[in-house]
């Protein structure tokens, strides 16, 4: 294998990674918060790249101008599901909520099959387009910007979760409810925020995805590979969730290019295992010693 | 005399009454309406040639029906999902001919649906009118109630393939990377075998992947390896345009040869430019886009139907389709007002050269041979376009052969 070679399988696999990584993290914040794992973002996923679709078909807006809208609209569905759905049942035991989850998504994905059904559409975005060439390597422009993206996202949401006073209050929800009710934190507020910051970053997700392989209801299926990602970096790490989306997707591409594409979706479960042997908390997590 | 009169005017009204009753005793045909069950995949990565041969169809019969229909009966039209699946299609075939009593049944499902539906309706004897499918086992052995139209049998696409890679692109060193399920397996395994029958030649290398894949990576790293003259292609054409993509980012210029599945404008809406210079072969003689005034005019009457589908769509399996269900169409007329299984599949043996308009490709069937279409159409794609290229093939074909 040439550097050149494994350059780009670098860069592609930073790629991939990155997606899982943007998953993985709108799976971690809600659960921080909440303490619900939402089996619905995949279709979250596939529900912001349709928003852009729909945007795209019913306005001549470019493909920039509909980054924030649909990040608007996929934040107040957010707080939709979780005022509507999720908050009713939150002392409901936590396999309920999952399969509450689990049904959001299904429905979400049979009302979208009803009127688009699944066909392919193509969404035109400026970061599709032929490889940049950089002496001997070609780089792929959409690959580029999803990397590029998920790090803006990441220090986004590190200034968010350090400086800002609504973050800081996120923060000590997911360390103790209690203690952050007590201080007089709005605890309905912060669960709802969490849930909008979820859904918007895999709205955002969806329309990263959406000029790269078309927009159709499977687009979103990646909720396996994100929460092993999640579960890599330790679940309720934020950092954790972003290396572990790279992590997996940087191994499953060399792991592809080794050893074959027979092994490439196995790699992904086998890393899962092996770590979990070794650190049971993942990468990043800690054991929680409670006192009864 | 009176006596006499009176009985025959009996008997004439009896017969009369029983009319009626003679046709309604065939499942599936009643006085007004003639049910032909569908099945094909309209959910899932294959979603492209199910959703446009149901709506293909649709389009065809709601015009047939629209002109006073088939010897005063209308067509209805059954439709089953099979999720790409043989086990799935199987269970949509046992709804329609078991549960819905349809006639016959219009296959759209692609040889992997296809195949799990072949045992099942020949057991049944049932007619079955396959539109799309290139699976040996529609046609081989030969089925007197199993029809192929559209697409050809995958020998022949064998035949054509090797001998326009070997003589047009001068490839002795070829690749072949091919999906996992039925239809590109069975081309590329027709290529294969085709390459080594009539030229000696082995491929340098074989490479496989599962339907819906992402990342061509290490399939096409391993045909890298082996320094090929031209890659073949057989997978989706949503496949294909990632492959596409990837393989010139990995250096990877050699000719890019795709089945005729993609060879339609929904490989250059998912590839875009990657799709420059891929060369593939068409089962139709227009594809959608020509500016032949017969597409032109079915183009706007598909689109009429259906105002909100996606750019890709009408594609080949539309045509394919719509082709096809008029096919079915003139058979039934053929077989006349007092329609059976027996006199269908006589009529679509008398099927020659028949086409609805010049955006079909003509079907024939003979009693010794039930495949419909042995044509196929070399082009090559050139500035969001696919054009005919100057070369047809010229070894005689042995795929009819078997059947004499």
């Amino acid at each position: 294998m040439t550097w050149q070679v494994a350059f780009q399988l670098a860069l592609s696999g930073a790629s991939v990674g990155s997606i899982y990584a943007m998953v993985a993290l709108a799976l971690v914040i809600p659960y921080k918060a909440s303490g619900v794992l939402n089996f619905a973002q995949g279709e979250i996923v596939t529900l912001g790249a349709y928003t852009g679709l729909v945007l795209s078909l019913a306005t001549s807006l470019p493909f920039v101008a509909l980054i924030p809208i649909t990040l608007i609209v996929a934040a107040l569905f957010g707080i939709a599901i979780e005022r509507l759905l999720i908050r009713p049942i939150l002392a409901a035991p936590e396999f309920t909520l999952v399969i509450a989850t689990f049904a959001i998504g299904l429905i979400i994905r049979a009302a979208i099959r009803l009127y688009w059904q699944d066909n392919t559409f193509p969404l035109e975005a400026p970061f599709v387009g032929p490889p940049l060439s950089l002496g001997p390597l070609r780089l792929n422009p959409a690959y580029l910007v999803v990397i590029a993206t998920l790090l803006v996202l990441v220090g986004a949401l590190i200034v968010f979760f350090r400086y800002s006073k609504f973050g800081k209050a996120m923060r000590a929800v997911a360390l103790n409810v209690t203690a952050a009710r007590l201080m007089g934190i709005d605890i309905n507020s912060v669960f709802a925020s969490s849930w909008a910051l979820a859904t918007a970053i895999g709205a955002l997700t969806g329309l990263l995805l959406a000029p790269i392989i078309g927009v159709n209801p499977e687009i979103g299926h990646l909720i396996l590979k994100a929460l092993v990602a999640a579960v890599i970096g330790g679940f309720t790490s934020v950092g954790g969730a972003v290396v572990g989306g790279l992590l997996l997707g940087i191994l499953e591409t060399f792991g592809g290019a080794f050893f074959g594409a027979t092994f490439k979706n196995v790699i992904p479960f086998g890393i899962l295992i092996l770590l979990l042997l070794v650190k049971p908390h993942g990468l990043f997590g800690r054991a929680v010693q409670q006192r009864v | 005399m009176l006596g006499k009169g009176f009985c025959a005017a009996t008997l004439a009204s009896a017969l009369i009454a029983l009319a009626p009753h003679t046709a309604a005793a065939e499942q599936g045909v009643t006085a007004d309406t003639i049910t032909i069950g569908a099945f094909g995949p309209i959910t899932g990565p294959a979603a492209y040639i199910g959703l446009a041969g149901r709506d293909g169809a649709n389009l065809a019969i709601k015009e047939i029906n629209a002109a006073g229909g088939i010897n005063g009966r209308k067509i209805s039209l059954l439709f089953e999902d099979d999720g790409h699946s043989p086990a799935k299609a199987l269970a949509a075939v046992k709804k329609l001919i078991d549960q819905d009593q349809v006639f016959a049944i219009f296959c759209v499902a692609g040889s992997n649906g296809t195949i799990g539906s072949i045992d099942y309706v020949k057991e049944k004897g049932r007619v079955m009118y396959v539109s799309f499918a290139s699976a040996p086992g529609v046609t081989w052995p030969f089925a007197r109630n199993l029809f192929r139209g559209g697409t050809t049998e995958v020998a022949r696409y064998g035949e054509v393939y090797a001998e326009l890679i070997v003589d047009y692109l001068k490839g002795q060193k070829v690749a072949i990377m091919s999906g996992r399920e039925e239809y590109p397996k069975n081309e590329g395994d027709a290529l294969t075998k085709q390459l080594a029958a009539w030229y000696n030649i082995t491929p340098v290398k074989r490479a496989e992947f599962n339907i819906g894949d992402k990342d061509f990576t290490p399939q096409l790293l391993e045909v890298r390896q082996a320094e090929p003259q031209v890659i073949a292609f057989f997978g989706n054409p949503a496949e294909a345009a990632i492959a596409l993509r990837q393989a010139k980012e990995l250096g990877l210029n050699q000719p890019f040869f795709v089945g005729t599945n993609m060879t339609d404008q929904s490989l250059i809406t998912a590839a875009r430019q990657s799709a420059e210079g891929a060369i593939g072969v068409s089962l139709l003689p227009l594809l959608v886009g020509s500016s032949d005034p017969a597409m032109k005019a079915w183009e706007a009457k598909w689109k009429q139907e259906y105002p909100n589908l996606p750019a890709g769509r009408p594609n080949t399996f539309d045509l394919l389709s719509y082709g096809d269900m008029y096919v079915l169409a003139e058979a039934l007329k053929r077989a006349g007002k007092d329609l059976t299984r027996d006199k269908l599949i006589a009529a679509l043996e008398s099927i020659k050269d028949y086409r609805i308009s010049p955006i079909a490709t003509p079907r024939t069937f003979t009693t010794k041979h039930h495949i419909g279409n042995l044509r196929l159409q070399p082009l090559q794609e050139k500035n969001g376009q696919w054009e005919p290229i100057a070369w047809e093939a010229k070894r005689p074909s042995d795929v009819l052969k078997r059947y004499q």
